[in-house]
């Protein structure tokens, strides 16, 4: 491979656009000309304040919101042919299991829609259970899980198909502080053990700054990009890695970019 | 059957009513739910004991103070002599005695055999019902033009009087040369694709943003759409609606009876000892007590296929 290869976009978004019930009186610009190119490996997070439109740019790059302008380019291919191809798998906020499934045949739901052959898919969601680490529940169903599981069976079902991207919307939105730093570290795991390309979307800091090999801070109304920070913090990240001075520079450095320079005012 | 009124209950997720507690952390199989059935039944039985003690309580009181309220000089609402309320022991003997001069079979045999005739007409009907239902709550699923166009008209044909309706279809029945029992078997499945419908349609259309969005994201067709998300997101709606169906099925079987002149069914027998009511009210009252429990072991049947099938899930 050439370097000029390895440094293009497995994501490009040029010039995206999103209004929402354009020309009526309860129009909203959720996105204004965004540009933005992701490099296969990348961990990117998407960082704002809420409603700033981290989920409607996710929700554009995943064929599951069409941008009024501007075009998205996944795997060099329209975010429809890419989602066709199952080219990335999506995790959201809610785990969103089918409750009627065991957690292996939820796992399986993507290669059974591809149209893979039972014994092979099966196998499949043992590896992906193994490899979130829940193969012993592999025959419960979701509501015997905890929530923390529940998302993690979330996430192997999104990888079952080895897609080269995952989306994921604030997958660890709805727990605990303790589950949340636990289940940031598999994530690390298992993106360094697949080698997809990561967009996450989240509105805690430090969370962004402990996953992420770079994090785009967004601004609201209109939706843009405010600025791009590289975070040069070494992999594998541990439980140390939280408790070193670089890790507190690059929270402020990216407080600072979301809310401006810091000042004595109360925010 | 005037026990059984099938007010139309919302179309709730769960038709079952004793969700098993079961702890969200450990158990691979669903721990059998022995104690709360055997307090279901206990329930159960409690219940109708009780209801037997009311009518014989009643009875007693009314024949002791001669139908008024002492002091206060109240008629009772119902008369308590033998013939409008027959003893329970007399209503139960009756079930061992004949049931006509005629014939020496026992009352009791003679109205499950009745019974079997009428239920059997019910489930043909439930069935040929609900299969419509579901296809017609799959067509409207995916065609906005027909639902609007159509749904006006099944719940007009669901409001015209059923007295009205079940002597057409037992003519156009006669005229086409069909054995009566089909035409009863038409009047139960009328009554029966309609909440099956409605509810269905409910339970396709069921599906949270979040399962939509997520079978979207894995390049799901119209097919697999439908068959691995819609139909079981509506299985518990589906079993809500044939449950209405069911009972449905059996008002519409012993009214079509009625109007069939088939001879034969608890419908008919229920008119028969109506008309001769005077020559043994308790006769009546069997006949009525029978057909009402045949009703709950049809519903109870649905019941029971409705467990197994949702049985993995949080709240069946
Ligand atoms: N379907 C929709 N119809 C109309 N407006 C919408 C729709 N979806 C999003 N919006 C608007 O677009 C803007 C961005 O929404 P979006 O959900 O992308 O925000 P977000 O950054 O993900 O916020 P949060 O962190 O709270 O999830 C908001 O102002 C929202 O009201
Ligand atoms: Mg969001």
């Amino acid at each position: 491979m050439t370097t000029t290869e390895i440094s293009a976009p497995i994501i490009a978004v040029d010039g995206v656009s999103k209004r929402f019930n354009a020309g009526t009186d309860k129009e909203v610009t959720a996105l204004e000309n965004i540009d933005l190119a992701i490099r296969p490996g990348e961990f990117i997070s998407l960082l704002g304040p809420s409603g700033c439109g981290k989920s409607t740019l996710l929700r554009c790059l995943a064929d599951l919101a069409e941008p009024t302008g501007g075009t998205v380019t996944l795997n060099g291919k329209t975010p429809r042919a890419a989602r066709q191809d199952r080219d990335y798998g999506m995790v959201f906020q809610q785990a969103g299991l089918f409750d009627w499934r065991s957690v292996r045949r939820n796992v399986e739901l993507p290669l059974q829609v591809a149209g893979v052959d039972r014994a092979t898919r099966r196998e499949k969601a043992e590896e992906m259970l193994e490899l979130v680490r829940l193969s012993e529940f592999a025959r419960h169903y979701p509501w015997q899980l905890s929530g923390g599981m529940q998302q993690r069976v979330a996430i192997a079902r999104a990888l079952s198909a080895d897609p080269s991207i995952l989306f994921m919307d604030e997958p660890l939105g709805a727990l605990d502080e303790m589950n949340r730093e636990r289940l940031q570290g598999e994530l690390l795991r298992i993106w360094s053990d697949t080698q997809t390309t990561v967009v996450f979307v989240t509105h805690s800091i430090s969370e962004a700054v402990f996953l992420s090999s770079r994090i785009v801070v967004m601004s609201a109304r209109p939706g843009r990009i405010a600025a791009s920070i590289d975070v040069d913090l070494p992999y594998p990240r541990t439980a140390k890695t939280r408790t070193l001075p670089e890790f507190f520079d690059k929270v402020t450095e990216v407080r600072q970019a979301l809310y401006g320079a810091p000042s004595d005012q109360a925010v | 059957m005037t026990a059984t009124t099938t007010e139309p209950r919302p179309a709730g997720k769960h038709a079952s009513e004793q969700a098993a507690e079961t702890s969200p952390n450990r158990p691979r199989r669903q721990r059998p739910a022995i104690g709360p059935k055997l307090v279901n039944s206990l329930g159960a039985a409690v219940v109708i004991a009780l209801l037997g003690a009311l009518w014989e309580g009643y009875k007693a009181l009314g024949q002791a103070w001669d139908d008024k309220i002492p002091g206060l000089g109240w008629k009772f609402p119902v008369a308590t002599d033998d013939m409008s309320m027959p003893h329970l022991s007399a209503i139960f003997h009756a079930l061992t005695e004949p049931a006509s001069r005629a014939d020496s079979t026992t009352l009791f045999s003679y109205l499950i055999t009745e019974t079997s005739v009428t239920l059997r007409e019910a489930a043909y009907g439930l069935v040929a019902g609900s299969l419509l239902g579901l296809v017609l709550a799959t067509v409207f699923l995916y065609s906005g033009p027909l639902r609007k166009g159509l749904m006006p008209w099944l719940v007009a044909s669901q409001t015209v009087p059923l007295v009205a309706i079940a002597p057409m279809i037992v003519i156009w029945g006669g005229k086409s040369g069909a054995p009566p029992w089909v035409a009863v078997t038409g009047i139960a499945a009328y009554l029966a694709f309609f909440p099956v419908t409605i509810n269905t349609l409910r339970g396709l259309r069921s599906p949270s943003r979040v399962h939509l969005e997520f079978a979207r994201s894995i390049a799901t067709n119209r097919r697999q759409q439908l068959f691995l998300l819609r139909i079981p997101s509506a299985l518990p709606f589906v079993f809500a609606g044939l449950r209405l169906a069911a009972t449905a099925s059996v008002v519409g079987a012993i009214v079509g009876e009625l109007s069939a002149g088939t001879g034969r069914g608890i419908g008919r027998a229920i008119l028969t000892f109506a008309y001769y009511y005077s020559n043994g009210p308790e006769k009546l009252y069997a006949a009525v007590l029978v057909a009402a429990v045949a009703g709950i072991v049809f519903v109870e049947l649905l019941g029971l296929l409705e467990r197994l099938a949702l049985r993995h899930r949080h709240t069946a």
